[in-house]
Parts: structure tokens; C-alpha cells; sequence
């Protein structure tokens, strides 16, 4: 078990290192000339090539990305292009409402998917589950800002139930912070819910026609109690996976949520630098966000042996 | 009409009286009703892409006004007999820019899933095949799925100037990590099977191996799998134009006209909403599309999915 843990920490590095050297190559080919940029419009020639040696730009690629490695590893991301702050930084200013939003999409989304799921693969055949599936094949088909914007329509500006924008601190009490989240947050989980009820009725189809079940059937547990307890306990692998890899899709549509709902945070930290073409911000935040994503699947990956103890490493 | 004749039974035995057909008349429909009654979702979903693509095809004549001509006088006008969709906030004819977005949408969703699948298809195939390359290829395949797809298709937009054929490569980059893998998983479990055995035992060589034995496998989940790619390609494509690294702003793709309408977008929802609509009903055939192929291709995946 133990050897398995480590060997699957180490098999994330490689993982990391190919991440890594695509981030920096971003940087590396991007047009623009940091020296020149930085330089300015009155320099000489001889002043770029002064400032482009002092920052080392004129070394080899390799060391180059070693040097930029060794200073992620201490922290250092490296410093906006734009507005002279460190990454870093930039990116602690801005996580906490896209932090917010991608953990209430995510209990969210497990909340509604998860149990639909169930009564779907329960139901298997009937008008609830066509119905269940029918609002799959939506999830994945209606793109998140048009969600977005439709439930900001109908929510906000004709019911005027919730605020229609913006993003209120945690620090400012769990009730204002939950009442912005909420349109952003079912808006995001859409496709994730989709995704994860579509696993959930499939595994629980597979385990729903085992034996056992039927076993647990004949010494009278009740329908629930079958369907909660003995099915979807050996059900969850597959689901777990997919709620992993769909953090990939939360990720991708964070972005766009926050554009959608003006919310501060690392979406919109990444579309500005992108129009503003400030590498550096991207490179962090393509970084940050994928170090998390690999790190969430290798928990996901460590948590099989607690879910289903046959699994043994 | 004389019923067959057929001999008398001797007197004092019963006969059983003649058993009803209870098996019913299988007619298998044949031609577009049948096809419709098989395969319900592809039907639909088919019917409602031609119509795009015959909207995108045929956009110069549907169009009432050149989707680019501004008209300042005339902003922000709400939906009307003379302009079906409304105006945008320079004046253009909203209608004229979604007929014509469906071209760009469609090209960059269908290109995606070609080329997407080619280079899979090819990264797949060797690295399955090929013991050696395997390690490597899925080692840098790893690595750039563990990029959220629409940040990786950000943040090779960064590096280059908007236009339609970086968005398809853009996006294509980004697909092609999970389509290697499908292919690579489709060829190590046909490795196994006894006729490959048996080809390589006759002395086939590898690529005709792969062409007559291995290829023709992999079609099936590959079609699936590129219709799915098309539709999240045309997600993707929206997405990157709505944040503005996508198409360029002068070509009128959906993505654009949202873009532009966001800021108007609580007084003015008409701008937002009909290229959101038309870009959720294509993806939304594309899906239906793929679903439908996915049961009539795999019989088993139906059952379990």
C-alpha cells in the first residue's frame, strides 16, 4: 500500500514536467520582447541587449528552464508583464471567489447528480429516466454562458429572487456569500451534473444486476437501503473517477462564469491577461490550475482502496 | 376458394382446433421511415444539422443584409419585421450575423473533429502498436490532459493572433491527448486477439497488420468519438470568441455576437440570445447525432450507458 502511494506521488512527476515544459515554451515562443518592452520606446539597441542580458534572457533554453523551475518550486511565478505585481500574488488576490465557486458548483453538482443517477438507473427504461437522460444531453449541449445568462434572465432581472452579478466575500457572512454563488454555481454545474449522473446511472446499472443484489433483495432490504447503501458503495469508483476528471471542465468553465457574473477572480484574472497578452499571468494561472487538477485525480486515485477494499496495491 | 383439402379425421377423434400465428409479422421497415423508427436520435439530430449546414451554405441568399454593414442610425433596435433579430450596438442586422456565424462555427467544429482524429488516430495507433514510442507519447499525452482543454486552447490563443485556423489548431491540440488515448486503448485490447495472433504467426507484417486488422476496429468508437469532438469543438470555439481570444471580432461567428452583447446584455437580451440558441441547438444535433451512432456502433455501450 505504502509503496503503491509513493510509487503513484512519483509517477505524477513526469506528469508535472511535460505540464511544465509546454508553460514555459508558452513563454519562451511568445511574441514580444520582454527586454524591448521593458527597454521602452527611446532605447538603443545596446540598451535592450544590456537589459535582455541582466535579465538573462540571452541564455540557453534548458538552463533557462531549470532556473524558472527551481523558482516555481520556491514560489515564484514571475512578474506581470502589465502591472509589475508578482504572479503570485495576483493569483492569492483572486482565488478565493473562483475557489468559492468551483466548491459550490462541485457539492452542488454531486447533490443533484449523484441521486438522479440513482433513480435513473432504478428506473431504467421508464419516462423518468428518458427524462433524466433527455436533461443529459442538454447539460452537454447548452454551453455554460448561455446557461449562464439565462438563469441571470429569469432569476435575477425578471424574478429578482437573487443578485444578478458580483461576488461577495466569505468574510461578509455565509448568506450573501451563498446568494451570489448560487446562479453562477448551477450555471457551471450544468454539464458537470450531466456528466457525473450519466456515470452514476451506467455503474449502478452494472451493479444493480450482480447477485448480491438480488441477495440483499430476498432478505427484505428495503429498495433505499439497496440502492444507498449496498449498490451505490459499489458503484462509487467509476463515479469518483469521473467527478475527478470533470474538475477539467469546472476549471474550464470557471473562466467563463466569471466573465458572465463579474466575479474577481482567476477567470478573469486570465482573460484580462489575455487580452493585455501579459504571459507570465497565464503561464501561473495555466500552471496553478492544472498542478491542482493533477493533484485532485492522484487523491481520487488514493482514495480506491478506501472505497472499494478489494483493491489492493 | 377450396381450403386445402385435408383428410377427413376418423370418426371419434378430436381434433385440435387450428392455433392462432401468435408470431407477429416481422417487416423490418426498410427506407427513410425505417431508419427514422431505428434510430430515432440520429434521425432527429441529422435533420436538424443539415438544416444548419444548408443555413451556413446557403447564408448568402438567406441573409437579408450584409452581416458587416454598419448602420449607426439604427442600434440597438429590438426585433422587427425589417430586422428579424434586431440590431446590434453599431447597427448591424443580428439575423445576417447568426446565418453567417453558423459557417464559422461549423468549419472550425467539423475541422476540429477531422483533424483531431487523424492526428489521434495516427499518435494512437503507434504508440499502441509500437513498445517503445509508447512510454514517451503517453507520458507527453499525460501531460497536456492534465491541461484543462479550454485553458490549454487559451493559452495557445495567447500566442497567436486571432483567426479561424489558429482557433482549429488551437482546439485541435487540445483534443488530440484524448483521442491518442482511445485509439492506444482499442489497439492494446486488439493486440490480443487471436487473429491478430494468427496474422503475425502468418508473417503479415506490421502495417499491413494494422491496416487490415487494426484500423477497421478502431472506426467505430473513432466516429463516436468525433462527433463528440465536433460538438465541444464548436462549444470551445464560442467560448474562446466570447472572452475574446478567439475568432477575430470582424467575422460574425456566434461567440462574437455574444461578445458583443454582453455589455448590453440586461437591457438588450435579444443580441445574446439568438446565437445562443442556434449554438445550442447545433451542438445540441452534433450530441444527438453521436449518441445515436454510439448505441447503433456499440450495442453493449447502450446497455451499460
Amino acid at each position: 500500500m505504502l509503496t503503491y502511494v509513493a510509487r503513484r506521488i512519483l509517477a505524477t512527476i513526469p506528469v508535472m514536467a511535460v505540464v511544465a515544459l509546454f508553460v514555459f515554451s508558452l513563454l519562451y515562443i511568445a511574441p514580444g520582447d520582454p527586454a524591448a518592452v521593458i527597454a521602452g520606446d527611446q532605447a538603443t539597441p545596446a540598451d535592450v541587449e544590456r537589459i535582455r542580458a541582466s535579465l538573462g534572457l540571452d541564455r540557453p533554453f534548458l538552463i533557462r528552464f531549470g532556473e524558472w523551475v527551481w523558482l516555481i518550486l520556491h514560489g515564484d511565478l514571475g512578474t506581470s508583464i502589465f502591472t509589475n505585481l508578482p504572479v503570485s500574488k495576483m493569483i492569492a488576490q483572486r482565488i478565493e471567489p473562483t475557489v468559492s465557486l468551483m466548491a459550490v458548483t462541485l457539492a452542488l453538482s454531486v447533490a443533484v447528480a449523484v441521486p438522479i443517477g440513482v433513480v435513473a438507473a432504478w428506473k431504467a427504461g421508464t419516462w423518468i429516466d428518458r427524462l433524466i437522460m433527455a436533461f443529459a444531453v442538454f447539460g452537454f449541449s447548452v454551453p455554460v454562458f448561455v446557461i449562464g445568462y439565462l438563469l441571470a434572465y429569469v432569476f435575477a432581472l425578471e424574478l429578482e429572487w437573487l443578485p444578478v452579478q458580483g461576488y461577495t466575500p466569505l468574510a461578509e457572512g455565509v448568506g450573501p456569500w451563498l446568494q451570489n454563488l448560487i446562479l453562477p454555481a448551477t450555471a457551471l454545474g450544468c454539464v458537470y451534473i450531466a456528466l457525473i449522473a450519466r456515470m452514476t446511472r451506467a455503474a449502478m446499472l452494472e451493479v444493480l444486476s450482480q447477485d448480491y443484489i438480488r441477495t440483499a433483495r430476498a432478505k427484505g432490504i428495503g429498495q433505499y437501503g439497496i440502492l444507498f447503501v449496498h449498490a451505490l458503495k459499489n458503484a462509487s469508483v467509476p463515479i469518483v473517477t469521473v467527478i475527478g476528471i470533470g474538475i477539467a471542465l469546472l476549471i474550464g468553465g470557471a473562466v467563463v462564469t466569471e466573465s458572465v457574473f463579474a466575479i474577481p477572480g482567476l477567470g478573469r484574472l486570465t482573460v484580462d491577461a489575455i487580452l493585455r497578452r501579459d504571459y507570465p499571468v497565464i503561464q501561473g494561472v495555466v500552471l496553478l490550475f492544472s498542478f491542482v487538477y493533477v493533484l485532485v485525480n492522484l487523491m481520487i486515485d488514493l482514495l480506491y482502496t478506501v472505497l472499494d477494499p478489494r483493491i489492493r496495491y | 376458394m377450396n381450403a386445402p383439402t385435408v383428410n377427413p379425421a376418423p370418426p371419434g377423434v378430436a381434433v385440435a382446433p387450428d392455433l392462432p400465428d401468435l408470431l407477429p409479422d416481422i417487416k423490418p421497415r426498410r427506407g427513410l421511415v425505417g431508419f427514422v423508427q431505428r434510430h430515432p436520435t440520429i434521425a432527429v439530430g441529422g435533420a436538424l444539422l443539415i438544416l444548419i449546414v444548408l443555413m451556413g451554405l446557403l447564408a448568402p441568399y438567406l441573409a437579408t443584409v450584409d452581416p458587416t454593414a454598419l448602420a449607426p442610425a439604427r442600434r440597438t433596435r429590438a426585433p422587427s419585421p425589417e430586422h428579424w433579430f434586431g440590431t446590434d450596438m453599431l447597427g448591424r442586422d443580428i439575423y445576417s450575423r447568426v446565418v453567417y456565424g453558423a459557417r464559422v462555427s461549423l468549419t472550425v467544429g467539423f475541422s476540429v473533429a477531422i483533424i483531431a482524429s487523424a492526428a489521434g488516430l495516427a499518435i494512437g495507433l503507434v504508440s499502441g502498436f509500437v513498445r517503445r514510442a509508447d512510454g514517451i507519447v503517453m507520458r507527453v499525452m499525460d501531460g497536456l490532459m492534465s491541461i484543462p482543454p479550454i485553458l490549454l486552447a487559451i493559452a495557445l490563443m495567447a500566442l497567436t493572433r486571432g483567426s479561424v485556423g489558429n482557433v482549429i489548431l488551437a482546439i485541435t491540440i487540445a483534443e488530440i491527448p484524448r483521442v491518442s488515448r482511445l485509439v492506444r486503448g482499442v489497439v492494446l485490447s486488439l493486440r490480443e486477439q487471436p487473429y491478430v495472433d494468427a496474422a503475425i504467426a502468418a508473417g503479415t507484417r506490421a502495417p499491413m497488420i494494422i491496416l487490415r486488422h487494426i484500423l477497421p476496429n478502431t472506426m467505430a468508437p473513432m466516429t463516436v468519438q468525433a462527433t463528440y469532438i465536433c460538438g465541444s469543438a464548436m462549444i470551445v470555439e464560442a467560448i474562446l470568441s466570447f472572452i475574446g481570444a478567439g475568432t477575430p471580432p470582424t467575422i460574425p461567428s456566434w461567440g462574437n455576437i455574444m461578445a458583443e452583447g454582453r455589455a448590453l446584455w440586461q437591457v438588450k437580451p435579444f443580441i445574446v440570445f439568438f446565437p445562443a440558441a442556434f449554438l445550442s441547438v447545433t451542438v445540441l444535433a452534433v450530441n444527438l447525432v453521436g449518441d445515436g451512432l454510439r448505441d447503433a456502433l456499440d450495442p453493449r455501450a447502450t446497455r451499460r450507458l
